[in-house]
């Protein structure tokens, strides 16, 4: 079985967000849930001033708290290192969040897309409404719904259950990479089996040095992040006493 | 559960022998393997193939078809995931050699827009006879057949009453089927009055370009062979242009290069950039002749193109005139008198004051820049040159390139690759008496008037000066205009000092928009028409340069329309003609049927087939074997659809040395082309050269008008009553302006450097905004001489002391539920433009939208 994991070069990354936004799209997520996510930070002072972005997802830790912590097992690892969730089993007690140091666990403490659920005009008889455009289009609680997310998983998850990143299990079963893999139009992500010594993503672990977000609390990632966002050269000099 | 499915499926690839079968999708690929599948309404298949783009695979219950994205004028080529007639995700086409398989952000956007409950459905009329800003149209709903009716009759008015130039047609977000409507209907009925938008654009970019190298038009930079990368005003990682190329590969430029970003404020590409120079708005022509007197002092111009002193010895010597006769120059022409009249004591210390760079960072900058030749790019954006006095300024940044001897070369400058598309057939034996005499008539513009010289391509008011418009209209100045149809256009927010243009559309007698959303210039609208969607729903196509190419990228109906729209540019101009052949003018009809078919020799005899006829006719040395001349060869239209897209030869480095475009054949640093431009204009008015450089603003006099120089910048505003100079800003989200009634775009705002999710924020400087006692997130006025803006404060160190920086595209009042806070009454956030005064760069005719107003800041 595969351990599938995720370099992300923040130097290929120019954060533009694709990933995050097409991740939305791909899995069916509502307004301010965001399973690809990112960090940002203007560092520094006018005018010696940077701004830095990390690009962020569920970790699909090996040593996963979500998981340690989930009273149903509602939250559980996949056989290839995925941590998937199935809200069947959720109670939405909200542990995971509580567990998870990284952020990465959302809560639908309402319905998902309710902005959809309008049936109000702008222009009687003129504009339609977000509900006439879903029912007209067919699409399932949005016009855009993507069916291929619910043969793993809720397509669209309902109140009261956690919801989070699944490194794209519907598109990994079917040999396809995550979306945000896909989408990123920097090639910045980079997936792969851990457990294949030849795969891109263990060659990229080997010659860089790797660094994971929260390193120090033992969740062991499966997302490692290399090189720097911000690839500068600077006047050489040795500075001065 | 997840095991048993595992379990399944590996029975099923063993029956079936195919790792990549499930049983679903090889019932679909065998349905959907090289047939057409209709869908719409009622179409005849062979008018809705739907070429799949993409074979479907494994669990893919859709199908990639091939589509283009105009969320800016990247252009990219992209395939969209159709399931069922319904578009669900979007990505980039991997057969451009453009884009090459990448999308930026705001292409997904394009997913939100479709499905916009706000679109219009269908075409409505004003029952409101009263324009204004603050009178509800009361639209209602019409048929198309009421709508098509009135306009005809409309249009025939004029004709009876041999006013046809009293018509207007205002083109805003075209394809290359634009003609067809702005051009051909134009003229066949007896305008002169086609308007475009490209003055909104960035016309004053093209201009240095011109009048240097002789290409009027965009560039493509070698990027990926360059050394140095000195980006001026340009944002390649936000905003236009091929953001998803120059996003692609950036993290190898970083690699190989050394990027420089000239800009106000800290801009998501000089976040990734070595250099960040934060210069003072309005001061980039400063800058540019500072670099350039470095580069012959250091004597760091490339030689074997610009040429060299006969003696050898740099005779460049900082406050020294240099003679002509001692340098021998060979593919460019003017470099020593550039020298003599403006560069030689234009020193860095000089430079340093005015525009508040150090002397350190602007030596380094050159020096390093220099060195690079003749793989440094020196990339002019809008930035720099769409200010009032920025004509010059673009001669200046883009002529760094020349000295470099980046022009036409490996890791330089390059202009877009040869491609064969052709033109429709020409309007004239359809141009009757009235409507050569209607078309005789000036330009309700007013382009090429004495302090508008519009000097587009050399020639003196060719250039439209689309925001000036709004002036003629309402001072019937040449004339009224009574008919006006604008399409995909929306000046009434887009255009600098908006206000004018609701006055000006106000008065317009009949006035129609063709748009997919009922936005602020629907407003004053009489009829409005539902467009179609260019990702998803209209046949056309355009063409973008970058990674050495050139593509030619189609757009495809490859979804159900929802409701009852018509594609702009084809349909609408065909049934207009067919209403008018109703009511005795048949010209444009009989014009428009010899569009005929390539592949059948047949006419349109519907808006359908005249839609996708004209598409394959213009196309057609495209897609047709015994028509090739180059690039991509494809076996006929049905591949042609397939693949979406057609790319170039690559490109031909160093063809255009000693050959340009230019009155010399040279790259010009003293522009013969421009002096013969401007004299033109001149003598057309009986007046000097001097005489016009009053009119339009710039400070030059003599011979300093043919050569870039640094020039004062114009900035309306008293410093003491407005302290903070307005920088303005694209977001990588924006679509043009049409991307606000998406929930993405605020739920995703903050990927613009310093921004904030759903809020409009003004960025300021942390030492500033402490003088006033102001704090992110306090609500903020911003005021100009000419209008104010509501918005949010938000302190952040990327934005120079005495700017604030604010992001175009909020501050719509209609388009939408999202895009406005209360629909056709209070605007969301605030839009730039408010603050804008409607000035321009006469010399191209462009709006001005940098360093041209001063602003105050109140807390509200």
């Amino acid at each position: 079985m595969p351990r599938y994991a995720m370099v992300i070069d923040l130097q290929r990354c120019v954060g533009c967000g694709s990933c995050s936004i097409s991740c939305r799209n791909e899995n069916n997520v509502s307004e301010g849930v965001y399973w690809s996510h990112k960090i940002t930070e203007t560092s520094g002072k006018f005018p010696n001033v940077r701004y830095h972005y990390i690009p962020t997802l569920c970790n699909h830790c090996e040593n996963p708290p979500c998981v340690r912590g989930c009273p149903t097992q509602a939250m559980h690892k996949l056989d290839n290192g995925i941590t998937m969730h199935d809200p069947n089993k959720c109670i939405g007690c909200r542990y995971c969040m509580i567990n998870c140091p990284y952020g990465v666990i959302y809560f639908n403490w309402k319905n998902a897309h309710s902005a959809w659920k309008a049936e109000n005009s702008l222009i009687k008889g003129v504009t339609s409404s977000p509900a006439e455009e879903v029912r007209k289009t067919g699409g399932k609680g949005i016009p855009y719904y993507n069916p291929e997310r619910n043969v793993t998983l809720a397509g669209i998850r309902p109140k009261g259950v956690v919801e989070k990143c699944t490194f794209c299990d519907h598109r990994v079963n079917e040999g396809k990479l995550p979306r945000c893999v896909e989408a990123c139009p920097a090639d910045a992500r980079i997936f792969g089996d851990l457990d294949n010594p030849q795969s891109q993503v263990n060659q990229l672990l080997g010659k860089f040095r790797p660094f994971r977000l929260k390193e120090a609390v033992g969740t062991e990632p499966a997302v490692f992040y290399i090189r720097d966002f911000s690839a500068a050269g600077y006047p050489r000099t040795k500075g001065g006493v | 559960m997840n095991k048993d499915k595992t379990r399944r499926k590996t029975w099923m690839e063993d029956f079936l022998g195919d790792i990549k079968m499930s049983r679903r999708s090889f019932i679909k690929a065998s349905t959907a393997t090289g047939a057409a599948v209709a869908v719409g309404s009622g179409l005849k298949p062979e008018l809705k193939a739907l070429a799949v783009a993409a074979p479907s695979g494994a669990g893919e219950m859709g199908q990639w078809l091939s589509a283009t994205c105009q969320g800016c004028t990247s252009w990219c080529s992209k395939q969209v995931y159709v399931i069922d007639g319904r578009a669900v995700k979007v990505r980039g086409n991997p057969h451009s050699k453009v884009n090459n398989g990448a999308g930026c952000p705001r292409s997904h956007l394009g997913i939100q827009q479709v499905y916009d409950p706000d679109r219009i459905k269908t075409p409505m009329k004003r029952t409101n006879p009263k324009k204004g800003r603050s009178e509800d149209p009361k639209f209602v709903p019409i048929s198309w057949d009421e709508a098509l009716n009135t306009i005809a009759d409309k249009i025939m008015e004029l004709r009876n009453n041999n006013e046809t130039h009293k018509y207007m047609l205002m083109r805003g977000r075209y394809s290359y089927m634009r003609d067809v409507l702005y051009d051909r209907m134009t003229k066949i009925i007896g305008s002169p009055n086609n308007i475009s938008h490209s003055s909104l654009c960035a016309e004053a970019e093209k201009f240095g370009p011109y009048y240097t190298e002789g290409i009027w038009s965009y560039r493509q930079y070698d990027v990926l062979n360059a050394h140095y990368v000195l980006l001026w005003g340009a944002d390649p990682l936000a905003a236009n242009r091929q953001v998803s190329y120059y996003s692609k590969v950036w993290g190898d430029v970083v690699d190989k290069a050394t990027i420089a970003i000239v800009e106000p404020r800290l801009s998501a590409s000089a976040g990734k950039a070595d250099e960040w120079l934060p210069i003072k708005p309005g001061q980039d022509g400063a800058l540019a002749v500072a670099i350039s007197h470095i580069l012959l002092t250091e004597g760091l111009w490339y030689k074997p193109f610009v040429g060299d002193f006969s003696e050898g010895k740099n005779l460049f010597i900082n406050g020294q005139m240099v003679d002509e006769e001692a340098f021998e120059e060979i593919h460019t022409n003017g470099i020593v008198k550039y020298w003599n009249i403006e560069l030689k004591d234009k020193t860095p210390e000089w430079a340093s004051e005015i525009t508040g760079l150090s002397v350190d960072q602007i030596r380094r900058v050159a020096t390093g820049f220099g060195l690079a030749a003749p793989h440094a790019i020196s990339w002019l954006g809008g930035g720099p040159c769409m200010q009032v006095r920025g004509g010059y300024t673009a001669m200046a940044v883009h002529a760094l390139n020349g000295i470099v001897g980046a022009v036409d070369n490996f890791g330089g400058t390059l202009k877009a690759n040869k491609e064969y598309t052709t033109k429709f057939p020409k309007p004239d034996d359809f141009m009757d008496e009235i409507a050569k005499k209607g078309k005789k008539h000036e330009k309700i513009d007013q382009r090429g008037r004495l302090h508008i010289p519009c000097i587009k391509s050399g020639k003196p008011g060719s250039g439209v000066i689309t925001n000036n418009a709004a002036d003629g209209i309402l001072n019937d100045d040449p004339y009224q205009i009574k008919v006006a149809i604008g399409y995909m256009n929306n000046f009434s927010f887009s255009a600098p000092q908006p206000e004018r243009w609701e006055r000006a559309l106000s008065k317009i007698p009949f006035l129609v928009h063709i748009t997919t959303n009922a936005s602020e210039f629907s407003w004053f609208s009489d009829i409005v028409l539902p467009d179609t969607h260019h990702m998803f729903e209209k046949w056309g196509y355009v063409k973008a340069i970058g990674n050495g190419y050139r593509h030619v990228t189609l757009m495809q109906p490859i979804v159900k329309n929802v409701w009852d729209y018509k594609i702009d540019e084809t349909e609408i101009p065909w049934l207009l003609a067919e209403k008018m052949a109703e009511r005795g003018f048949d010209n444009l009809l009989r014009h428009y049927k010899e569009y005929r078919d390539p592949e059948t020799g047949k006419e349109p005899t519907n808006e359908k087939e005249f839609a996708l006829y004209s598409l394959k006719f213009v196309t057609q040395n495209l897609w047709d074997p015994a028509k090739y001349k180059g690039g991509d060869k494809f076996s006929g239209w049905e591949e042609f659809i397939t693949v979406g897209v057609w790319n170039s030869n690559p490109y031909p480095f160093r063809k255009r040395w000693g050959k340009m475009k230019t009155k010399t054949g040279m790259f010009e640093f003293y522009s013969e082309t421009l002096k013969a431009a401007l004299e033109k204009h001149a003598e057309k008015h009986g007046a000097t050269v001097d005489e016009v450089m009053k009119a339009t603003n710039y400070l030059a006099r003599g011979d300093i008008a043919f050569i870039p120089h640094y020039e004062e910048p114009y900035i309306l505003g008293d410093e003491k009553e407005y302290p903070f100079i307005h920088v303005d800003h694209k977001s990588r989200l924006n679509r043009e302006g049409r991307s606000a009634n998406c929930s993405w775009y605020y739920d995703f705002k903050d990927l613009d450097p310093g921004d904030e999710i759903w809020d409009d924020v003004a960025k300021i400087n942390p030492v500033d905004a402490e003088k006033m006692g102001i704090g992110s997130g306090d609500r903020i006025k911003l005021s100009s001489p000419t209008g104010s803006l509501i918005c949010t404060a938000k302190l952040w160190e990327g934005v120079r002391p005495g700017t604030v920086a604010k992001c175009y595209g909020q501050g719509h009042w209609a388009y939408g539920r999202l895009a406005s806070k209360k629909f056709g009454k209070e605007p969301r956030g605030g839009s730039s433009n408010d603050l804008i005064p409607a000035q321009y760069e006469a010399l191209s005719g462009s709006s001005a939208y940098y360093a041209v107003t001063r602003i105050k800041i109140e807390r509200v």
